[in-house]
C-alpha cells in the first residue's frame, strides 16, 4: 500500500493536538491529525473539562433557586430529567467538536480516525475504518494525552465504580455516593451529583484536599464541602472494595483507627490519571518513557527521537489543556525552524469547587519548602461589595510578592468565578509586574476583579475596603 | 559563596596574581590572605572575605585579574580535606591560563546555566557593569520581563539574566537590551583599538608592534622579564611623553641658609625621631609655591576640556627602590608642618623599600617632586608625571663662589628644574614658578621649621 506523505502528523485530536495542527498549518505545513475517539476534542472537550463545566451550570442553576428564598424569591422544587440533561451535554460537546472540524477543513488539516501506531521513526500506522493506512512524516507530534488511573483493586468490573469517565454520563443518581480521592477531580464532580440529589463522602489519604493550594485558601471550599456534603474524611485509606448485591462494600481506614465497612450505591475513583502511552509503537521509535509512562521531552517539547514531539498530559507536569495548548505552539515553532522554547513562568490551575479555587505562580507553602522569602498580602471578600451583592463573601484574593522588589510571584483565589479572576495575576507575572502596577491599575467597580487590586493596595496598608500594616511606599 | 576582588584603589583596577597563599579544600578564615597582587606599584595581600572550605580556586599565579573577579569559592559549612592540595599547586604553576579544575564536590551547576557564558565571564578580567551582571533570582523566577521582551531575547539568543533591567523592579525592557548591546559594541570596538593592553583601560596610542631583536648574535646576554611595576612605569612615561608637550625651566637656588637652619634643627628633629631632609623641606617650600600658582597643582580633563584646580596640595614624592621608582604621595603638604611632613615622608619611604606601598598610598597626587641630589647630578629634566601638570627636579647642591657685589662668597646653590605641561601653562608662568621657588628656598621662614606647635595629624 503506498503511504500518505504529509510534513506533520498530529496524534490526537485534544487541545494540545488540534492546537498543534492548526498551528503548524498556518506556518504553511502539510498536517495530518489522527483521532481514535468518533469526536474530536480529546478529553477536555469529551470527558473532562467542557462537560463537567455543563454539569456544573445546571448544579449552580438549581443550588441558587434553592438558596434563593430567603431573598424573597421561591421556586419549587426542581425536576431532574437526567436523559435531557445529558442531550443538552452531548448538543454542547457536539457543537465544539463539530466546530473544531470545519476549522481543521478551513485550514486544510487532513483528520483521520483511528488509532495511531508507530511503525518507525518515520511512519505511522492507522487503524481506520476503511483498513490500515500508513503515514510517512517528517515530523510527528504526540498528543495522546491521558485517561483516569484505576487501580487494579478497585477494577472488580462492576460499572458502579466508576472513573470521571462513567461519572460524566451521569447514568442515575445515586442515593449514597463515595468519592475516592479528594483532588480537583472528585471535588467537582462530588458537587454536580450532591446538587442533583446523592449524599456524598469524599475520602482523601493526604491530610488535605486539593493539594498543591495553600491551606487558607483551601479552607473555604474545605467548610463549603463539610456543609454541603454529607462528610470529607482526610488521612483515609481505602483498603478493599466488593460488590454487595446492588451496593458496594467498601473497607477504609481512617487514620489509625480500626478499619470500616461501609454500603455505597456508587463509587467514583478520582486518584489521578496515567499517560496513554501504551500500544503507540513508541518501542518502535527512539522515543523513551519514564517509568510512569510519561513521554521524556525537554524544554523544546524533542523527544529522544529526533522526529517525534510530544506535548499535553503524555508527558506529565500539570496535566491542564491550557498547558498541552502552549506546548502544541512550541513544538510547533521549534519544528518550522522558529527560536521558542516553554520558558513561561507559570501555568495557572483552577478548581471549578464551590466556591472556586484558582491559583498560579508561586504559592505561599510553595516558598516556604523551597526556602524563598516572599511577602503576602491578602483581600477577604467580606469586604467586596460585589461578592456581598450575591451573597458568597465566602472567598479570598492573596498576593504572594518578593521583597525588595516587589515583583508578583503568585496570586490565589477563592470564591465564586475565581476562575475567571486569575488571568490578571497571570499576566502580571508574566509581565514581570510589580504590586504597584496592579494597585495603580484602574479595576472597575462593582466587580470581583477589585478584590486584586485592593489585595496589591493592601500591600502598601492602603487599601480602601480594608485595614492593613502599613508600609513605606 | 565566591570571593570577588574587593575594589582594589582610585585608578588601579588590575593586576598581577604573584603568588596564591592557599589550596582546594583548605580551611579558610574571614581576613586570612588568599593571594598577594601585585599592582601599579605595590604587592598588597588579598584577604578573604568568607570563612569556610575552599572549593575551588578560580585564578592561578600570573593571571591578571580585577575587581569583581572571582578569586575562590567557599563552602562555609563544608569540612577542609588535604587530599587534593599536592596537585592542585602544581597544576597552576603549570597552566597558568588554564581554568581551574572542577570543585570536588560542592555545585554541580544547574542545567538551566549556560556553561559557555560562564567560561567567558571567568576569562573577563576587566570589571564590568554588563559583563559581570548577573540576575540574582531570589524566588528562582527567571529575570523580570515581559512575554514580548522574552521572545526578542529567544529571537536573538540573548540570556536576559545579563541585562540590568531599569524598569519598575528591576523589569527589563527594550531600551536595556539596546544599551547592554550598544555597551557590548562599543567594548568590542574598542579593544579591537587598542588589541591586548595591559593593566587598566588607560589609551595608549597605536603603534607598530614591537619586533623582537635577537641581541645574542652580538655577545652573550641575560633576557630579565618586566616585572609589572616595571611595566606600568614604562606604560605612563610612555604616555606622559607622547601626549604631554614638555618645557623644562632652569634655575638655582642659594640654599645656604636653609642648609645652616637644617643643621641647627637637625638634633632636635631627630628626637623627634624625624630626619630633617632637604626632601621634606622641598616639600613645604613647594607646598607653598603652589598654593600661589595653582595652574601647577591643576590637572587638565581633555574629556571636558576643562581644566581642574585642585584645593588641595598633595605632593607625590619619588622614591627610588629596590624594585624601581614608585611615587607615594604626602597629602595635605600646605597644611602640614615640616615635621609632619618629614615623618610621613619616612613612613612613606619605609613602606616602599618594604615593598608594602597601597594603591591609596600612590594616588592622587597634584604636583610631583624628585630629589636626585642624594645621589648625584646637577640639573635634570623629569618628566610630568600625569595627571600632574609640572613636576619639579633636584639635583645636587653645590658650592659655588658667589659675587656679592663686593666679593666673592662660598655658597650654596641647588640646581632646579621645573618640566611642566605646557599645553595648561605658559612660559611666562614657568619663569614665574621657578622665581618663586628659589625664592621659597633662599628666604625659607624659620618659623617653619622651629619645632614649636604639637604634631598636627
Amino acid at each position: 500500500m503506498k503511504a500518505i506523505e504529509t510534513d506533520i502528523v498530529v496524534v490526537g485530536a485534544g487541545p494540545g493536538g488540534y492546537a498543534a495542527a492548526f498551528y503548524a498549518a498556518d506556518k504553511g505545513k502539510k498536517v495530518i491529525m489522527v483521532e481514535k475517539d468518533k469526536r474530536l476534542g480529546g478529553v477536555c472537550l469529551n470527558r473532562g473539562c467542557i462537560p463537567s463545566k455543563a454539569y456544573l451550570h445546571a448544579a449552580k442553576l438549581i443550588e441558587e433557586a434553592k438558596e434563593s428564598s430567603f431573598r424573597g424569591v421561591t421556586f419549587g422544587q426542581p425536576k431532574i430529567d437526567l436523559e435531557k440533561m445529558r442531550a443538552w451535554k452531548e448538543s454542547i460537546l457536539d457543537k465544539l467538536a463539530g466546530g473544531i472540524e470545519s476549522i481543521s477543513k478551513n485550514r486544510k488539516v487532513d483528520v483521520m480516525y483511528g488509532r495511531g501506531y508507530f511503525e518507525d521513526s518515520k511512519t505511522l500506522r492507522v487503524e481506520t475504518k476503511e483498513g490500515q493506512k500508513f503515514v510517512k512524516f517528517s515530523q510527528a507530534i504526540i498528543a495522546v494525552g491521558s485517561v483516569p488511573a484505576l487501580p487494579s483493586a478497585f477494577d472488580l468490573g462492576n460499572p458502579r465504580i466508576m472513573t470521571s469517565d462513567q461519572a460524566l454520563e451521569v447514568e442515575d443518581i445515586p442515593e449514597d455516593l463515595l468519592i475516592v480521592g479528594g483532588g480537583y477531580i472528585g471535588m467537582e464532580m462530588g458537587t454536580v451529583y450532591k446538587t442533583l440529589g446523592s449524599k456524598i463522602v469524599v475520602v482523601e489519604a493526604l491530610d488535605t484536599i486539593l493539594k498543591g493550594a495553600d491551606p487558607d485558601l483551601i479552607r473555604y471550599v474545605k467548610n463549603h464541602a463539610d456543609k454541603v456534603f454529607k462528610e470529607v474524611r482526610l488521612n483515609t485509606k481505602v483498603l478493599k472494595m466488593s460488590t454487595s448485591g446492588k451496593k458496594i462494600k467498601v473497607s477504609m481506614q481512617v487514620g489509625d483507627a480500626d478499619p470500616i465497612e461501609e454500603k455505597y450505591d456508587r463509587v467514583l475513583v478520582s486518584v489521578g490519571r496515567a499517560p496513554n502511552s501504551q500500544d503507540l509503537g513508541l518501542e518502535n521509535t527512539q522515543a523513551e518513557m519514564d517509568r510512569k509512562g510519561f513521554i521524556q521531552v525537554n524544554n523544546r517539547l524533542q523527544t529522544k527521537d529526533p522526529n517525534i514531539y510530544a506535548i499535553g498530559d503524555v508527558v506529565g507536569g500539570a496535566m491542564l489543556a491550557h498547558k498541552a495548548s502552549r506546548e502544541a505552539r512550541i513544538a510547533v515553532d521549534v519544528i518550522c525552524g522558529d527560536p521558542n522554547a516553554f520558558e513561561n513562568v507559570i501555568v495557572p490551575a483552577v478548581v471549578f469547587t464551590d466556591p472556586e479555587l484558582a491559583w498560579c505562580g508561586l504559592t505561599e507553602g510553595e516558598a516556604k519548602s523551597k526556602g524563598i522569602t516572599v511577602e503576602v498580602s491578602k483581600f477577604p471578600w467580606s469586604a467586596s461589595g460585589r461578592a456581598l451583592s450575591f451573597d458568597r463573601p465566602d472567598g479570598m484574593t492573596k498576593l504572594i510578592v518578593e521583597p525588595d522588589t516587589d515583583r508578583i510571584l503568585g496570586l490565589g483565589i477563592v470564591g465564586v468565578g475565581a476562575g475567571d479572576l486569575i488571568s490578571e495575576g497571570a499576566f502580571a507575572i508574566e509581565m514581570g509586574a510589580t504590586v504597584r502596577d496592579i494597585a495603580e491599575t484602574i479595576h472597575p467597580h462593582p466587580t470581583l476583579s477589585e478584590t486584586i487590586m485592593e489585595a496589591a493596595e493592601n500591600f502598601y496598608g492602603v487599601a480602601t475596603h480594608t485595614i492593613g500594616k502599613k508600609r513605606d511606599h | 559563596m565566591d570571593v570577588l576582588l574587593p575594589p582594589l584603589s582610585e585608578g588601579a583596577d588590575s593586576g598581577t596574581v604573584v603568588s596564591i597563599m592557599v589550596s582546594e579544600g583548605d580551611r579558610i578564615e574571614k581576613d586570612q590572605t588568599i593571594l598577594e597582587l601585585e599592582n601599579e606599584k605595590a604587592i598588597a595581600p588579598i584577604p578573604s572575605t568568607a570563612a569556610g572550605v575552599i572549593t575551588k580556586i578560580h585564578v592561578s599565579e600570573g593571571q591578571t585579574i580585577s575587581e569583581g573577579s572571582k578569586l575562590i569559592s567557599v563552602d562555609e559549612g563544608g569540612e577542609a580535606g588535604d587530599s587534593k592540595k599536592e596537585t592542585k599547586k602544581e597544576t597552576a604553576k603549570e597552566a597558568p591560563k588554564a581554568p581551574p579544575k572542577q570543585a570536588p564536590s560542592s555545585q554541580q551547576a544547574p542545567a538551566a546555566a549556560p556553561a559557555p557564558s560562564k567560561t567567558a565571564y571567568e576569562g573577563q578580567t576587566i570589571y564590568d557593569p554588563y559583563l559581570d551582571y548577573r540576575y540574582d533570582s531570589k524566588s528562582g523566577f527567571p529575570p523580570p520581563a515581559s512575554p514580548t521582551i522574552r521572545k526578542v531575547a529567544k529571537l536573538i539568543g540573548l540570556d536576559l539574566a545579563r541585562v540590568p533591567g531599569s524598569g519598575n523592579g528591576g523589569r527589563i525592557t527594550l531600551e536595556d537590551i539596546r544599551n547592554y548591546f550598544q555597551h557590548i559594541l562599543e567594548l568590542a570596538e574598542s579593544s579591537r583599538r587598542q588589541p591586548a593592553q595591559e593593566g587598566s583601560g588607560e589609551s595608549a596610542p597605536a603603534r607598530k608592534p614591537a619586533e623582537s631583536i635577537d641581541f645574542s648574535q652580538w655577545g652573550e646576554v641575560k633576557p630579565e622579564k618586566m616585572s609589572s611595576t616595571r611595566k606600568t612605569i614604562a606604560r605612563r612615561l610612555q604616555d606622559s611623553w607622547n601626549t604631554v608637550p614638555h618645557v623644562y625651566q632652569f634655575d638655582e637656588a642659594d640654599i645656604s641658609a636653609l642648609m645652616e637652619m637644617r643643621s641647627n634643627y637637625k638634633a632636635a628633629y631627630t628626637k623627634k625621631e624625624a630626619s630633617l631632609t632637604l626632601t621634606a623641606l622641598a616639600i613645604k617650600a613647594a607646598a607653598n609655591v603652589l598654593t600661589q600658582y595653582p595652574v601647577f597643582n591643576s590637572s587638565l580633563d581633555e574629556a571636558k576640556d576643562e581644566i581642574v584646580y585642585k584645593k588641595y596640595v598633595h605632593i607625590g614624592v619619588a622614591v627610588d627602590t629596590e624594585n624601581g621608582l614608585v611615587v607615594p604621595v604626602i597629602r595635605d603638604a600646605d597644611k602640614k608642618s615640616v615635621l609632619d611632613i618629614a615623618l610621613d615622608l619616612q613612613a612613606l619611604a619605609e613602606k616602599a623599600r618594604a615593598r608594602k606601598l597601597t594603591g591609596d598610598d600612590m594616588k592622587g597626587s597634584s604636583f610631583t617632586i624628585s630629589n636626585l641630589g642624594g645621589i648625584g647630578g646637577t640639573h635634570f629634566t623629569p618628566i610630568v608625571n600625569p595627571p600632574n601638570t609640572a613636576i619639579l627636579g633636584m639635583g645636587r647642591g653645590v658650592v659655588k663662589p658667589h659675587w656679592t657685589g663686593k666679593k666673592f662668597e662660598p655658597r650654596t646653590f641647588l640646581p632646579l628644574c621645573v618640566s611642566y605641561d605646557h599645553r595648561v601653562i605658559d612660559g611666562a608662568d614657568g619663569a614665574r614658578f621657578i622665581k618663586a621657588m628659589v625664592e621659597a628656598f633662599e628666604q625659607f621662614p624659620e618659623s617653619e621649621i622651629k619645632l614649636t606647635q604639637a604634631r598636627k595629624k
